[in-house]
C-alpha cells in the first residue's frame, strides 16, 4: 500500500510539477526517504502495467523515469539508511557488436532495473567475449541482447554462441529491437524474445522464478 | 543562372511498360503484372560483390555495381543510389552525425545515424524566433567539426547594414578559423560535384537501359525531423509533456519545410514520388491520441499538399502501423504508396485495399536468415490478399531489402513475382 497516495497518482497521471512538490513537501515533514521511494515504485509499477495494456506507452515511460531520477535525487541526500530490498536477480544487458543504437536499451534496462533487477548495463557495440566475461565477473543468470538493425542478427548469434561455449549453457537470453521475430530467436539461439520493455521484465521474472 | 543542358533522353518502350505498370498498381488500377521495386541500399553494392566502405568511398566502383546490379535484378525500378552517401564528403564535412564504414565502423557495416540533442531542451525559444539564425551558428557547430568556426559568428541580423557587414562580416572572414573552414567548404563542394555527377550518371545510364528510378524527392514526418534530428527521442517525447506548444510550433515549420522542399526535389529531378521515411509514428511509441495531437496533422498535410502538386507520396510507414489503419483512410484513393514493415495483412488490406497500393513486405529475417521456399510462400500470399484490385507492389520489409540478404532469397521473390503475380 503507498503512503502517500497523491504523490502516486501524481506520477501515474504525469504530473511532473505536482509530483515534485509533493516529494518535497513529504520529505521536509520529515517522512521516511524510503517511504517516497516506495511510492515511486509502486507508480512505477502501475505504469508498467498500463504499458502493458496498451494503455500508455514509450512517452510516459520516458516520463515517469524522469520524474523518479528527480525525486530519487531530492531523497538520496536524506537517506540515512540504504535500502535492503534483496533484488530479484541479476541481468547483463547490452546492445551487440557492430550496433550503435542505446535507446531502446536505455527503456528496456531502465525498466528493468525499477522492476527489481540489478542491471550491468555494457552500453552498445559489444562483443561477445565482453558478455561473457560480465556474466562469469556478475553471476548474473539473464542476459539481454539488443540490436537495431538487421546487421544485428549475426553478432546475436555469435554472442548466444560464445556464452554456450564458455559453459554458461544455464543463464537465459533475451533478444530485442526492431527486426527481431521468432525467426531470429530460432535463428540466433536465444530462449526468447521481446517486443517491448515490459515483454523483458516479464520474461525475466518468469525466469527467476517470480510473477 | 544559366542551367546547364540535360542530355537528351528517350524513353524506350520497356522503359514506359514499367513506369505504367508501377504508376497503374498505384493507381489501383491492375498491372499486367505485379511490380518489384526496393529501396535497396548497401545490398546493391554488397550483391556486386563490394565493401560497405568501398561502397561509400569508391563512386566509379559504387556505379557500376549499381547498374548491373539493377540489371541482375530486373525489378520495375531501379532503387536510388544515394542512399549510398559520399564517405569522402563526410570526412571533409566533419560530420558528427553519423558513423561509418571506412571511418569509424568496420569495412562492412552501415553508416548510422547518431541520435544526440542537438537542439537543447531550454533553446526551443531561441530556435522559434529565428530558425536560421539558430541552425547557422549554434546546430551546424555541433553536426560538424568543419562549420564549429560558426559558432564564432555574430546573430546574423547584426550584418545587415553595409556598416556592420564590414566591421563584422568581412573582418570576421578572415579571421584564421574562418579562413580555414572556408577553404574546407570549397573541398566539400568539390568533392560532393564529384559525388553528383556520379549519381546523374547512374540515373542517365539506367534510363537508357530502361529502368526508372523509384524516386529522388525526400521529405520526412515533422513530428521525426524534431525527434531524429533536433532533440532525440528521450527530448522529443520530455517535451511532448513539458512543452508541447512549442514543439507543435517547431513541428508547423518544419511541415512547410518539408513540402516545399520535396515539390522542389520532384520538381529538379522530374521524378514525382516522394519519399518519406517514418520513425516514430509507429504503434508502439506513441498512443493513438499522441499519434493525432503531434503526429498525423503535419504528416497528414505534408502529404496532401504533395498529392495537390501533383505528386505521389510513399510514405515508408516503418515498425508496426496495425493500430493507424484508420488514420490511412483518410488519404484519397489511389494517391499514396504506402511502404508496410510490420503489419496484419488481412486487417490492412480490409482497412486500406481500397485506399492506398500496398508495398512490401517479405520480412528482414526471412530475407536474411530464411530460405527461399519461406519467401515464396510469403510473396504469394502476398499477391493472394492484395493482388485483385492491382494495389501491390512486392519488397523487402522495413528498409526494403537489407544489406544482409541472402541472394537466393532475394531471387526467390522475384522469381515467385514473375511467376505467379501476372495477370
Amino acid at each position: 500500500m503507498s503512503n502517500n497516495q497523491a504523490l502516486v497518482d501524481a506520477i501515474v497521471d504525469m504530473r511532473e510539477d505536482d509530483a515534485l512538490q509533493m516529494a518535497q513537501s513529504t520529505l521536509d515533514a520529515g517522512t521516511d526517504p524510503l517511504a517516497i521511494l516506495d511510492d515511486c515504485s509502486e507508480a512505477m509499477e502501475i505504469i508498467g502495467k498500463r504499458f502493458e495494456e496498451g494503455e500508455c506507452f514509450v512517452p510516459e515511460l520516458i516520463m515517469a523515469g524522469e520524474v523518479l531520477n528527480q525525486i530519487t535525487k531530492m531523497v538520496k541526500p536524506k537517506m540515512t539508511t540504504t535500502a535492503k530490498t534483496k533484488k530479484l536477480g541479476k541481468i547483463v544487458f547490452g546492445t551487440v557488436e557492430g550496433d550503435i543504437h542505446d535507446i531502446a536499451k536505455d527503456i528496456v534496462a531502465f525498466m528493468l532495473d525499477i522492476n527489481g533487477f540489478e542491471v550491468t548495463d555494457l552500453g552498445v557495440d559489444v562483443p561477445p567475449a565482453k558478455f561473457v566475461d560480465t556474466v562469469q565477473k556478475t553471476g548474473a543468470t539473464i542476459v539481454g541482447l539488443s540490436g537495431f538493425l538487421t546487421l544485428a542478427y549475426e553478432p546475436m548469434k555469435e554472442t548466444v554462441i560464445a556464452l554456450k561455449a564458455a559453459g554458461l549453457d544455464d543463464v537465459k537470453i533475451m533478444i530485442g529491437g526492431g527486426q527481431i521475430d521468432e525467426q531470429i530467436r530460432e535463428y540466433t539461439g536465444a530462449d526468447a524474445f521481446g517486443k517491448d520493455a515490459m515483454t523483458a521484465v516479464s520474461l525475466a521474472k518468469q525466469w527467476v522464478g517470480v510473477n | 543562372m544559366e542551367q546547364p543542358q540535360a542530355p537528351v533522353f528517350t524513353p524506350s518502350p520497356e522503359y514506359l511498360a514499367r513506369e505504367k505498370r508501377f504508376n497503374d498498381a498505384i493507381a489501383l488500377r491492375k498491372p499486367d503484372r505485379v511490380p518489384l521495386a526496393s529501396m535497396a541500399s548497401f545490398f546493391m553494392t554488397r550483391y556486386g560483390g563490394l565493401t560497405n566502405a568501398e561502397a561509400m568511398y569508391d563512386y566509379d566502383k559504387m556505379a557500376a555495381a549499381w547498374i548491373a546490379g539493377a540489371q541482375k535484378l530486373n525489378w520495375d525500378m531501379a532503387p536510388p543510389a544515394f542512399t549510398m552517401f559520399p564517405g569522402p564528403v563526410w570526412e571533409k564535412l566533419g560530420i558528427k552525425t553519423f558513423r561509418w564504414p571506412g571511418h569509424d565502423l568496420p569495412e562492412n557495416l552501415p553508416y548510422q545515424f547518431v541520435e544526440e540533442e542537438y537542439m537543447l531542451e531550454d533553446e526551443y525559444d531561441e530556435f522559434l524566433s529565428n530558425p536560421a539564425d539558430f541552425v547557422i551558428r549554434k546546430m551546424m557547430p555541433r553536426m560538424s567539426s568543419t562549420l564549429q568556426p560558426l559558432g564564432i559568428l555574430p546573430p546574423l541580423h547584426w550584418l545587415s547594414s553595409g556598416y556592420t557587414l564590414t566591421m563584422f562580416g568581412a573582418a570576421l572572414a578572415g579571421a584564421p578559423p574562418i579562413v580555414n573552414m572556408l577553404k574546407q567548404i570549397i573541398e566539400v563542394g568539390e568533392e560532393m560535384s564529384k559525388w553528383n555527377a556520379t549519381q546523374a550518371r547512374i540515373g542517365m545510364e539506367l534510363a537508357q537501359l530502361g529502368y526508372p528510378i523509384i524516386t529522388i524527392a525526400f521529405a520526412q514526418a515533422p513530428f521525426d525531423w524534431i525527434g531524429d534530428m533536433f532533440r532525440g527521442l528521450r527530448g522529443v517525447m520530455i517535451d511532448m509533456y513539458r512543452q508541447p506548444d512549442k514543439l507543435k510550433a517547431a513541428i508547423d515549420i518544419f511541415t512547410d519545410f518539408a513540402i516545399q522542399s520535396a515539390i522542389m526535389g520532384a520538381q529538379q529531378s522530374g521524378n514525382p514520388r516522394v519519399f518519406i521515411p517514418l520513425h516514430r509514428g509507429s504503434g508502439g511509441f506513441l498512443s493513438n491520441e499522441q499519434f493525432a495531437e503531434f503526429y498525423w496533422p503535419g504528416l497528414k498535410t505534408l502529404m496532401l499538399a504533395l498529392i495537390d502538386a501533383g505528386l505521389t507520396p510513399m510514405p515508408y510507414l516503418e515498425g508496426d502501423y496495425t493500430p493507424r489503419l484508420e488514420f490511412l483512410t483518410e488519404l484519397p484513393a489511389g494517391k499514396v504508396l504506402g511502404h508496410f514493415d510490420v503489419i496484419d495483412l488481412k486487417k490492412a488490406k480490409k482497412a486500406i485495399g481500397d485506399v492506398m497500393c500496398f508495398w512490401g513486405n517479405v520480412p528482414a529475417s526471412m530475407l536474411v536468415t530464411g530460405n527461399p521456399q519461406q519467401v515464396k510462400d510469403y510473396v504469394k500470399e502476398l499477391i493472394d490478399i492484395f493482388g485483385d484490385n492491382g494495389g501491390l507492389i512486392v519488397d523487402g520489409a522495413v528498409d526494403g531489402v537489407p544489406p544482409e540478404s541472402k541472394p537466393e532469397n532475394v531471387e526467390a521473390m522475384i522469381e515467385t513475382v514473375f511467376e505467379y503475380g501476372v495477370s
